[in-house]
Formats: C-alpha cells, sequence, structure tokens
C-alpha cells in the first residue's frame, strides 16, 4: 500500500490544489479499499467506510507531516474507521444477533448452498466467512503486525479477549480447509 | 488450497499475499460528488436542529409561561421569544383576533411529529379559549357590566395569542424535522 506519493504532488494537495488530489486518490485508493474490504468484510460497509476515510485523508493533510509514508498514514485513518464501525454499539448488538447464525457455519453476509465442495474454498472465502471482530482481529494480528496489547487497546478490551479471538478465528479457518463432503457450504451473497 | 496455518507467519504471508483490488469501488468526480452531498447533509442537519432546538426551547417556555399562571405573557408584549429563522405572527400583541384566528386557521391541522407536551399545551388552550367563549356568551346574554366583557375578551385574546405561538414554535419543529 505504501505507493510513493511525490513530494510536489502532496505540497500541491495540501493547498487545495484538485488535480493532484486525484493523483494521490488514483496511487492510494485501491489499496485502501482493498484493505477495508479485508477488515470488514460486506462491499457496501466497506464503501462507505472508504468514502469516510478518503474525505478524513483530504481533511486532515495540511496536518500530515510526513513522518511515515502517507499510504501508512492512510492505512492508519482506514483502520481506525474499521475498528470505530466495530467498537459501535449497533455493530456489536448486530454481532450478538447474529452468533446463533454462526453456530450453523456461515456467515451472516454467506449465503448457504448445498453442494457447495469444500475443497474449492480459498482462503479469502474462509476470510469472510469469520465474524466481522475475529476477521478484524487476524488481519490486524497476522498481516498488519499490532501485538495483542495493542489489538487489546484498539478495541477497548482485554488481552485475552484479543488472544481467544485469534485462537477462535484460527480453530475456524481451519475448520474451513479440512476435507468435508457432508457440510453445506456457504457462498457470498 | 489448504494453506498451513500454523506457524503464525504462514497465514500472514498468505493473507498479505491476496489479490488486491485493482480499481477504487468509483473514481474522483464520483468520490467528489458524494463528499459534497455527505457536507450538504451534515450542513442541513445541523441547521435542522438549530431549528428543532429553538422551537423546542420557545414551546418549552411558553408551556412553562402557561403551566405557573403568569398573569401577563410578558413575551407576547416584548416579542422576545419569536423565533430568530422566520418571522412569527406578525403584531401579535396587538392583533385582532380575527387576524389571529386566520392566522391559526393557515397551521397544518396535524403536525407530522407530535410532541406529547405541546399537544397538551395546545389542547389545554383550546379548551381555556372554549370556556371563555362560553362565559362571553352568557356574559352577553345576561347584559353583564362592559368592564367585565371586555376583561373576558382580554383575556380570550392573551390566550389566543399563546395558542398561535404554539402553534407557529409546534410548525417550525415539525418542519425542522
Amino acid at each position: 500500500m505504501d505507493t510513493a506519493v511525490p513530494d510536489e504532488v502532496l505540497a500541491r494537495a495540501r493547498l487545495g490544489d484538485e488535480a493532484a488530489r486525484e493523483v494521490i486518490y488514483r496511487t492510494l485508493a485501491p489499496a485502501t479499499f482493498t484493505f477495508i474490504r479485508r477488515v470488514v468484510g460486506q462491499r457496501a460497509l466497506a464503501e462507505d467506510i472508504f468514502q469516510d476515510t478518503m474525505m478524513a485523508l483530504y481533511e486532515r493533510l495540511p496536518q500530515f507531516r510526513g513522518e511515515a509514508p502517507l499510504g501508512a498514514w492512510l492505512r492508519q485513518i482506514a483502520l481506525n474507521r474499521c475498528l470505530m464501525y466495530l467498537r459501535s454499539p449497533w455493530q456489536r448488538a448486530r454481532m450478538r444477533l447474529e452468533a446463533s447464525e454462526l453456530a450453523t457455519g456461515c456467515a451472516p453476509n454467506m449465503l448457504a448452498v448445498p453442494g457447495y465442495r469444500g475443497d474449492s474454498i480459498d482462503l479469502e472465502r474462509a476470510l469472510a466467512a469469520l465474524a466481522p471482530t475475529a476477521r478484524a482481529v487476524v488481519w490486524m494480528f497476522e498481516v498488519e503486525g499490532y501485538s495483542h496489547e495493542e489489538i487489546a487497546r484498539a478495541f477497548g478490551r482485554s488481552v485475552s479477549f484479543s488472544k481467544s479471538q485469534l485462537a477462535r478465528a484460527h480453530v475456524r479457518l481451519r475448520a474451513w480447509f479440512e476435507p468435508q463432503e457432508i457440510r453445506q457450504s456457504c457462498t457470498l451473497i | 488450497m489448504h494453506p498451513d496455518l500454523e506457524p503464525r507467519g504462514a497465514l500472514g504471508r498468505q493473507l498479505r499475499a491476496l489479490p488486491g483490488e485493482a480499481q477504487p469501488p468509483y473514481d474522483f468526480h464520483e468520490f467528489q460528488r458524494r463528499a459534497a452531498a455527505q457536507m450538504e447533509a451534515a450542513h442541513a442537519s445541523r441547521k435542522g436542529h438549530l431549528l428543532a432546538t429553538t422551537a423546542t426551547i420557545a414551546v418549552l417556555t411558553v408551556v412553562l409561561l402557561l403551566r405557573f399562571g403568569v398573569a401577563t405573557s410578558p413575551w407576547i408584549a416584548s416579542g422576545a421569544l419569536t423565533a430568530p429563522v422566520v418571522a412569527p405572527p406578525a403584531g401579535t400583541a396587538t392583533a385582532q383576533p380575527e387576524v389571529m384566528e386566520r392566522w391559526l386557521a393557515g397551521f397544518p391541522q396535524d403536525p407530522a411529529l407530535v410532541r406529547v407536551g405541546t399537544r397538551a399545551a395546545v389542547t389545554g388552550l383550546e379548551d381555556r379559549i372554549a370556556q371563555l367563549d362560553d362565559l362571553l356568551s352568557a356574559a352577553r346574554l345576561e347584559r353583564t357590566q362592559r368592564a367585565r366583557l371586555d376583561a373576558l375578551q382580554q383575556e380570550r385574546t392573551r390566550l389566543l395569542g399563546a395558542l398561535v405561538q404554539v402553534r407557529y414554535a409546534e410548525t417550525l419543529a415539525d418542519a425542522a424535522q
């Protein structure tokens, strides 16, 4: 995601130059959207968070001091927006409501399709089948390199929350890749 | 694809290797259009909240004035509680009852959003005006003293003015929603 943005473009964008802002958008938007999509799962929701993230980027651009690459800075904004969503009381209530659905082996945004063969399920599909919080914890720990302490702080929860979410996610991911002839599989809707 | 999920680094590598989106969900111009729409909506929402707050304060003040039985309505005389955005009923203090009746008739019959407190104030005022109308009719039939008739008429005008203000504030709050 650390696609370099030339300093000259950055300087013009800070001053509000629309062309420079468009260059930044074209450079960083695809990776930012991919990142948000991986964390929150649903495309429509990812679009909303992406829009907020990019708006926040342009609003805060004058405060960007260049101590880290712009892409990393934007990634941090995006992650914070995703966490804001995941921590919201509405989302937490929704996740509790959907906990029973998870017991069936299908994620809330998945649709049961009888006869789907387990051996064709790839990692992306397995990741999408995780609950949003578990997916975010997996992504933060495995890809972003956050420690359990940092994840716990980000979610406002305990370290054991982070560890148990990760352990359960690993179990679920492993289960996806085990050969299962009878299991009803799920596909994204 | 059967990735080895242990040890920790293996899954991370596989996740990082997942193919990303080649394009953002929409282009920069669409982003700008959505951003402008969002800012406009946020601005309208702030404006609506301001209007609703102003109207609610006005309604509450009127309700309190009526509830605690202020002998005269200072706001009618001074116009201090008139809402800042839309001009209030012109010259409520000095308006003729017929003018105020016409103004009242111009308000929507039933607001889309009914607040119990406001509704109670409106119906309370309407009841008291109806009682005064009865008293006025009886007084005219009994040929009561002119001073007594004038006092009743003044009280009716005062209540009518209060009703106009409450209905006006109610309509404002409704529109703000």
